[in-house]
């Protein structure tokens, strides 16, 4: 694959460009804040209330932003003219989520401030923030190649926030129904069971586990990601 | 010898049942400008977008810059040609520089390419507005700008000047001329038939699927001529007459020596006639 850093750094300026001036989409960014600053306030101070706003961040913010950007490149052909230059899909693709995914780092570290959130092992927590976000850059990087307009794309976000951000606490009733307990096998479910279990200091093979699922659902993300941008580059 | 920058040989293209393209060849040289030439939904883009690789011939072979056309999906033989369409965007909330910034970047071209850009669209003044500012004859230049900045060995224009004033349009086929001089084949499809016959060496016309004329707009003219002149006497009266009837020279001598001649003209079709005579259509 041929991958240029010239290239991908014109990609990101651009897009940094863009968004900066896109204030309906850029406006995004403020929402966790609120959200943090609103459980800090009420002294909420469990994980599952941590993690309730960061996996809603990583849809509302990561996700969303991604794929409406991805969305209007493609509703006012600009997508088909990045395609049409010399940038290689991974220029265009690794361009176009390094601007989200710098965006999403700066947002979950302030947020987790925010929230007071003092993670026993920051490293490890950070890394594995780091694979959600590429996991959810490449969700909202399918909602947008998958839909022909903005508002179809953050329509098309809506789901993911339901299933991925929403999924883990369908886990308190797989006692009574055993069938919830598929959701534990959800990335923003790993995320959750990661961060407690670094809390009580988990042995290293759940960590291994934890981290093996995550990486498992962003290499699909990715490929489906790329399998569909191919498609997208002809009209048949 | 003069190298093909593109071989079209029986190309068919289909969109589920409907057949767009029947079966249509043709040749262009390297260093020509070749205009396609059809009534509206004739395929004129959907070639384009084969010979481009956006889109897959159903069946036959094209070759561009001596490679099959599916090649022009690689990244590197992108930087050989540039492309407007009528599917080319812009970044709305970018400024004119802005954009081609970008591609320069991307091109990794020298600064200097923006202000030639800029200059061969006559958008010098304009290239800190916003896209969103801008008027279409103008956005049509700035993408115009954007496809030949990087100077390729092949420009495909579909309509570069369906906005554009008059002198604008002067202004952007001298700049065309010059890039050709420089040896860029200009494969070009519009349906403005005085800049077919302006710029082209060569034209073509499409119709239902199938190439249905082609040569120099000279020699189609002469193919298409019905070889008649039209004389027009002082009287008013107009007579048509064969340049190839021995009565004509008599009659026509007869005029002379009573002076009575007020115009002679040869017929020859405009590029817009044989138009409508191989579309059998009005231009659309
Ligand atoms: N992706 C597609 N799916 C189905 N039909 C298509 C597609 N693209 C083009 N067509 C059809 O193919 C035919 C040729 O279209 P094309 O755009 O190539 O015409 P054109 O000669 O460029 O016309 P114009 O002069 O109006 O630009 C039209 O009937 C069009 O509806
Ligand atoms: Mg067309």
């Amino acid at each position: 694959m041929n991958i240029s850093m010239k290239r991908i750094q014109a990609i990101f300026m651009k897009d940094y460009k863009e968004f900066s001036r896109n204030y309906a989409i850029s406006i995004m960014v403020f929402m966790p804040f609120i959200l943090a600053l609103f459980y800090n306030k009420m002294g909420i101070n469990t994980i599952d209330a941590y993690f309730m706003t960061i996996n809603l961040t990583l849809a509302m913010v990561t996700a969303f932003i991604q794929s409406c950007l991805i969305a209007e490149e493609k509703e006012s052909n600009t997508l088909r003219s990045l395609m049409m230059s010399p940038a290689s899909i991974a220029d265009i693709l690794i361009g176009k989520s390094s601007l989200v995914f710098s965006i999403s780092a700066i947002v979950l570290a302030l947020t987790v401030y925010l929230l007071g959130y003092k993670p026993a092992n920051v490293l490890v927590l950070a890394l594995a923030l780091a694979v959600s976000i590429v996991f959810y850059i490449a969700v909202g990087t399918i909602c947008g190649l998958f839909t022909k307009t903005v508002m179809e794309a953050s329509v098309a976000t809506l789901p993911v926030l339901v299933i991925f951000s929403f999924g883990p606490m369908v886990l308190g009733l797989s006692e009574k129904y055993p069938i919830a307990g598929i959701a534990e096998w959800l990335p923003s479910a790993q995320l959750i069971l990661l961060a407690e279990g670094l809390e009580t200091a988990m042995p290293a093979k759940e960590v291994f586990i934890s981290f093996a699922v995550m990486i498992g659902w962003t290499i699909a993300a990715v490929v489906i990601a790329s399998i569909l941008y191919k498609k997208r580059m002809t009209d048949d | 010898m003069t190298m093909a920058a593109i071989e079209v040989t029986n190309v068919k293209k289909a969109f589920g049942t409907f057949t767009a393209l029947e079966d249509v060849s043709f040749t262009i040289n390297k260093g020509e400008i070749f205009g396609f030439l059809g009534p509206s939904g004739s395929g004129k883009t959907t070639m384009i977008k084969i010979l481009t690789a956006q889109l897959e011939q159903t069946a036959g072979e094209a070759r561009v810059l001596g490679l099959p056309s599916i090649d022009m999906k690689k990244s590197e033989n992108k930087a050989r040609f540039g492309i407007l369409t009528d599917n080319s965007g812009l970044y709305k909330r970018l400024t004119v520089e802005e954009n081609l910034l970008l591609f320069s970047n991307i091109y990794d071209l020298p600064k200097s390419a923006i202000d030639e850009a800029l200059e061969f669209v006559n958008l010098t003044d304009a290239r800190k507005k916003k896209v969103s500012e801008l008027s279409k004859g103008m956005i049509q230049r700035v993408t115009l700008a954007r496809a030949i900045m990087h100077k390729p060995d092949l420009l495909f224009l579909d309509e570069p000047t369906s906005a554009l004033d008059p002198v604008n349009t002067r202004h952007i086929y001298n700049g065309l001329r010059k890039l050709n001089d420089k040896g860029t084949t200009i494969f070009l499809t519009t349906h403005d038939m005085t800049e077919a016959e302006t710029l082209c060496n060569r034209v073509a016309f499409l119709h239902k699927g199938k190439v249905r004329a082609i040569g120099e707009p000279a020699q189609l003219k002469h193919q298409y001529s019905d070889h008649s002149m039209t004389v027009e006497l002082m009287t008013g009266e107009e007579h048509i007459l064969q340049l190839d009837d021995h009565t004509a020279a008599v009659k026509l001598s007869e005029w002379m020596s009573e002076k009575s001649i007020l115009r002679i003209q040869t017929n020859e079709p405009t590029l817009g006639d044989i138009f409508m005579q191989v579309t059998g259509s009005d231009l659309q």
